[in-house]
């Protein structure tokens, strides 16, 4: 699996709006990893990120005509990428299982805090929740533009971030308050 | 003393003024505790951003291909009976206009006749077939697609030189075209049908 770098992407552009397959596949070497690792944070199983890798750039392909070079590509790309995640979810519409986890962990709790590693504590929580955190805070998403991609409110993108970071903080063993 | 939300700590960090952040940062000045929640909240986020990369275990560009072209043959053979169709009435309005008076049918016009009608029977074996619901592999994908282009290049030549009147209409240009016509559209019913029956799809 050959990468192509990001930064020479934008060269190839041109040759990809005229149909050129090798351009087409050049953008797809340059964008599959981060694409990849969107979709694998916001979605539950291997499979769907994948699937919504060739959403994407089954998306960018045809679409890439209509690009008009007055942004950055990855960010063209990286919003055509959430927006499939998030339709993904949708589709899916996978059970809230952190409430589920809750009670778990209360019962396990018993006297020590049960700290948890970053990676399963992200894991743990329910798809919205991990998608608006992701958004958010790693790919420097605003509220008004993730409830944009969700078909949300703004204040439904900050709550869901909050509940989110109430969690993590309770799985990570971070309280400090009470 | 009544400490901030998560809400509020969150809303402390955004770009801009929120309404309320005022009295929340004097009280943030106050509170110890607070300031250490934000502090914690701050490096979490940090920790998130800095996470391994997940990267792909197999490579999907294949699967991305195989649609594209998938979605390109579609394209073409919407194409190919949209232009058959524009053919076949410029046709009949030519003659119409040329020939109020029905004449003997030309041995050069037989000939056209049923270079027609054989192009016509090979698109409905190919639409028979149904090769949207088949699955190529790269090296057949791609000869299957170099056809449809080269069907499609002779349909927009038919069609100018349709377009263009007579005398062309069954000049030797015309007939030339739809021969050329008829043993692509053989080729790629080879492609598609002997290689089902081959496999025994």
């Amino acid at each position: 699996m050959d990468s192509y770098p990001i930064a020479n992407a934008e060269s190839v552009v041109a040759r990809a709006q005229e149909g050129d397959a090798a351009a087409l596949e050049a953008l797809f070497r340059a964008f599959e990893v981060p694409v990849y690792n969107l979709a694998r944070r916001i979605c539950r199983t291997t499979e769907d990120a994948e699937d919504v890798v060739q959403e994407t750039f089954f998306e960018v392909c045809r679409s890439i005509g209509r690009y008009r070079q007055d942004g950055s590509l990855w960010g063209w790309v990286r919003t055509i990428a959430a927006s499939k995640a998030l339709m993904r979810l949708r589709r899916n519409k996978y059970r809230d299982t952190d409430e589920l986890h809750d009670e778990v962990l209360e019962i396990r709790r018993e006297d020590t805090a049960l700290r948890m590693d970053l990676e399963a504590a992200l894991e743990r929580l329910n798809e919205t929740s991990r998608a608006v955190v992701w958004l958010h805070d790693v790919e420097g998403y605003t509220h008004d533009e993730i409830a944009g991609m969700m078909g949300k409110t703004p204040s439904f993108s900050k709550s869901q971030l909050a509940r989110a970071h109430v969690r993590l903080r309770k799985w990570l063993g971070e309280e400090v308050l009470g | 003393m009544t400490h901030l939300t998560m809400e509020q700590l969150l809303a402390l960090r955004e770009p801009g003024v929120e309404p309320g952040t005022a009295s929340q940062r004097e009280h943030m000045e106050a509170c110890e505790t607070c300031r250490l929640e934000l502090e914690r909240l701050e490096q979490r986020s940090a920790r998130l951003r800095a996470l391994p990369t997940l990267r792909p275990s197999r490579d999907q560009w294949p699967r991305v291909a195989g649609r594209l072209n998938a979605a390109r043959r579609q394209r073409r053979i919407r194409w190919m009976t949209a232009g058959a169709m524009v053919l076949a009435a410029s046709l009949a309005l030519a003659l119409l206009v040329r020939r109020p008076v029905p004449a003997p049918a030309t041995a050069s016009q037989q000939e056209l006749t049923s270079l027609q009608q054989r192009s016509r029977a090979l698109e409905a074996a190919i639409d028979a077939y149904d090769p949207d619901a088949r699955v190529l592999d790269g090296r057949t994908s791609r000869v299957a697609a170099d056809l449809e282009d080269r069907i499609a290049d002779v349909d927009r030549r038919l069609e100018r030189t349709e377009l263009a009147g007579p005398p062309g209409l069954n000049g030797p240009d015309v007939m030339q075209l739809w021969q050329e016509r008829v043993g692509l559209l053989d080729a790629l019913v080879d492609v598609h049908v002997t290689r089902a029956s081959n496999v025994g799809l």
